[in-house]
């Protein structure tokens, strides 16, 4: 079963348009939703959750349409935004009850038990917690009410390294779990390099990329080369290209270049970055 | 819901300890000092703002758009406001109810038409202020829903002070407004439930 199917997500605002999104997210996997900031990260998980009303298209969560009881499928879905959002005055012991009294299916134990994993102080109020501790304490409320989804809009951003690492790596652990699945968003490509099964490019709120990672990383090259050099590839090869007076570098289909052509690997920000440039789509 | 109820409960006694205490020092001069009505209202509309001061906090801290995350419903959010509003209009409305009866009995004045007629304006007042305001908060957002926090406020007043000036010590008018009290009590009450209403229809087609 796919966690996440969106076909033809359209919201118009003034001044912005998010644009015919399709993307599919399967079961027990990560994927990660990357753009530059106001590319339609944020519009599209509000409008997964029914909190922005869509002009067109269809979003299926865990296999419902997100117009149907969208409050039965949000008890399985577990949600940090940017800001997290939790009053500042409450402490995580609070907050654990407010959760209680919220989901049904919550789970005290797993929340006590990440509290301690993440070294999170029970009865500190959230505004004494750093940027860390407060994403943190986001991902615990998230993860401690049986989600089978997680949406994370921004999370990781603003993290220290070793927080970073090691809400990655909770990441990791959770989709362990055939059914259990991740939507990320962030404008930090390499985060989501480490962790993500699919890819999905965004910007100026049209989707220029959905695929699965390994694949898009196997499938494209870096070739460092002449202009010359370039002008002789099939140009359908030729991804996207930068030239400079030292030379050209392009990002090439490995299967379309000649056999032999020394091709260096690619990495996601780098194929992020030349699609942005250039606007393409693969 | 009840998780909703419970984040506004620990809020209230996080940043609302100076409106307690204030609510306390107003019901003890309403008790043992002269016969002020200040002192008796005072309390009341402030119990009836409370809904409008922890929305302006949770709007502060995104919790506004954080709870549309959690599983409540639109209209679930709204009335978790106006429960709030009416659970502390209550409370306050008893205590200061009782400190006015306790006060009228030390006289030698407790009058059930009078103590009612009080209680009628206490309740009034208490709902007035949070009716007019939380629809114009959940229709525009807590900066311009000030707006109108600030205009009622004036209404209030004017209307307190104009009344005062038309109708005071006049036992005619007195008379007359004892007599549509328990309408207008009745019309408080419409205004309440008309209020609260609207706000759902209004944060319904409002969107993040």
């Amino acid at each position: 079963m796919n966690a996440l199917e969106i076909h033809n997500l359209t919201k118009t605002f003034t001044g912005f348009k998010l644009d015919d999104v399709s993307l599919t997210l399967p079961s027990g996997c990560i994927m990660g939703l990357i753009g530059e900031n106001g590319a339609g990260k944020s519009t599209t998980i509000k409008l997964i959750l029914d909190i922005l009303h869509k002009d067109s298209g269809t979003v299926t969560l865990l296999g419902r349409d997100n117009g149907e009881n969208i409050r039965l499928t949000k008890e399985e879905v577990g949600v940090v935004l940017d800001d997290v959002g939790i009053p500042e005055c409450l402490t995580a012991k609070q907050v654990g009850r407010v959760m209680q009294n919220t989901f049904r299916t919550w789970n005290d134990r797993m929340y006590a038990d990440l509290l301690q994993k993440f070294s999170l102080p029970a009865d500190k109020p959230f505004k004494a917690f750093s940027r860390g501790m407060k994403m943190k304490l986001g991902i615990a409320v998230a993860m401690s009410h049986g989600s089978r989804l997680l949406l994370l809009d921004e999370a990781t951003n603003g993290l220290d390294p070793v927080v970073r690492d090691e809400v990655i790596g909770m990441f990791g652990e959770f989709t362990r779990d055939e059914d259990h699945s991740i939507l990320i968003s962030s404008h930090i490509v390499s985060d989501l390099e480490k962790i993500c099964d699919y890819v999905a490019f965004l910007h100026n709120g049209r989707l220029l990329l959905c695929e699965e990672k390994d694949q898009l990383l196997a499938e494209y090259g870096m070739l460092h080369c002449t202009a010359e050099q370039l002008s002789a590839l099939d140009p359908a090869a030729v991804r996207s290209k930068k030239e400079s007076p030292y030379g050209v570098e392009a990002i090439v289909q490995r299967s379309a270049v000649p056999a032999g052509t020394v091709l260096s690997p690619v990495s996601l920000e780098e194929v992020f970055l030349f699609m942005v440039k250039e606007g393409k789509t693969a | 819901m009840k998780g909703l109820l419970l984040k506004d409960f620990y809020m209230t006694i996080r940043y609302c300890r100076a409106y307690l205490l204030m609510i306390a020092v107003f019901v003890a001069v309403s008790f043992v000092g002269q016969e002020n009505l200040f002192f008796v209202f005072f309390p009341c509309m402030i119990s009836g703002m409370l809904p409008v001061t922890l929305l302006a906090y949770d709007e502060r801290s995104k919790w506004s758009e954080y709870c549309r995350v959690l599983p409540y419903s639109k209209a679930q959010i709204v009335s978790g406001k106006y429960l709030v509003g009416l659970i502390a209009q209550l409370a306050v409305l008893c205590v200061t109810g009782t400190a006015q009866a306790l006060r009228m009995q030390a006289a030698g004045m407790l009058n059930l038409q009078n103590f009612g007629a009080l209680m009628g304006l206490l309740l009034i007042l208490s709902s007035v202020a949070s009716s007019l305001v939380l629809p114009f908060m959940f229709r525009y957002g807590v900066e311009k829903g000030r707006i109108a926090y600030y205009v009622m406020i004036g209404i209030v007043t004017a209307g307190g002070i104009g009344a005062t000036n038309l109708f005071g010590g006049n036992a005619a008018a007195d008379g007359a407004v004892r007599s549509v009290l328990p309408l207008l009590c009745a019309a408080g009450v419409m205004l309440y439930a008309l209020s609260w209403v609207l706000s759902i229809a209004f944060y319904k087609k409002q969107q993040a």
